[in-house]
């Protein structure tokens, strides 16, 4: 055995060594690929997940609220401003082309006078829409209006629905 | 220069002017609850809810004082023009309390029952953190419960 063949170094490396023989590697270099390498791949990484945008809070159970109550309400229908009541005035949960108004079941049925109470409600409830609208949003966001500035209070019969706390 | 998006407003307002955009995100940005990503599925939700049932669905967000139900009672009561035809999600984060308030004509085609297994789907999302997804499934569910009444359909 001689000598070993003396260590290429920088542009030395490139050139043709011939078969068999391998160009040795230095330390530094190997730190730089099994280390340098992986460690940029993370860096990368971490700027694009880490970086973000604005910071939206989300919201976890039990913390306090302190935004501004908002009032979300559906468009009208074919953006007819006045159209705020869903369904025609003529009685807008009852089935239309049957007489009785009842869907659901017999357990509630119609008290006397509901429907006076809505005609009565149409009477005044034009003051309230244009501030309904005019809360609507850039960005496609629902309609939304300051709490208490919708419309007139119009007594709805009784009352149902449920509550849930979490 | 002027940048494309300005970051102060130019005091060209008088106060017939409208609010420019610059001055709305003085007063508080629209996005600061929901990203416009969830106010659009919110919308689309309360919307479309609203136009297959005949009734109005409105959604309340905030808080509901000590007496959540009487709160969110007098809400219903101003919710529309029609309230008796009005449903209200009344949601209040800080107390986790959410309520749904049925007029008299929607308690019809709502009964209690069905709000009550909406507000069970909406509370365990709720509970999980995800207020746009539990309000949008139980809005799903209500809407769902009360049908498409034969009046309103087109065709």
């Amino acid at each position: 055995m001689g000598a070993p063949a003396p260590r290429a170094v920088g542009v030395e490396r490139l050139k043709p060594v011939p078969a068999g023989k391998l160009s040795s590697v230095n330390t530094v270099e190997v730190l730089l690929v099994l280390a340098g390498i992986p460690l940029a791949i993370i860096a990368v990484l971490a700027l694009l997940t880490l970086r973000g945008g604005r910071k939206r809070l989300r919201y976890k159970p039990g913390q306090p609220w302190d935004h501004a109550p908002v009032w979300y309400e559906p468009h009208p229908a074919n953006g007819a401003s006045d159209s705020h009541g869903p369904a025609p005035a003529a009685g807008p949960a009852a089935v239309g082309g049957s007489s009785t108004a009842a869907l659901g079941s017999s357990m509630y049925p119609e008290q006397a006078g509901e429907r006076d109470v809505d005609t009565h409600g149409t009477a005044v409830a034009h003051l309230g829409s244009a501030g309904a609208h005019g809360g609507d949003g850039h960005g496609g966001g629902a309609h939304a209006s300051g709490a208490g500035a919708g419309y007139p209070p119009v007594d709805a019969g009784p009352l149902g629905g449920a509550r849930g706390t979490w | 220069m002027t940048s494309a998006v300005e970051t102060e407003s130019h005091d060209t307002a008088t106060n017939r002017t409208a609010p420019a955009r610059t001055d709305e995100s003085e007063r508080g940005a629209l996005d600061e609850i929901f990203s416009f990503q969830e106010l659009a599925r919110l919308d689309e939700a309360l919307t479309m809810s609203s136009r297959e049932t005949g009734l109005r669905f409105t959604l309340y967000i905030g808080d509901l004082g000590e007496r959540t139900r009487a709160t969110a009672e007098q809400l219903h009561a101003r919710s529309g023009h029609h309230p008796t035809d009005s449903v209200l999600l009344a949601v209040s984060p800080g107390q986790k309390v959410v309520e749904v308030v049925t007029g008299a004509g929607a308690a019809r085609r709502l009964p209690d029952r069905a709000c009550a297994l909406a507000v069970l789907s909406m509370t365990t999302s709720f509970a999980s953190g995800d207020l746009v997804g539990g309000i949008i499934n139980g809005l799903r569910q209500l809407s769902d419960q009360a049908g498409h009444p034969a009046s309103l359909r087109q065709h």
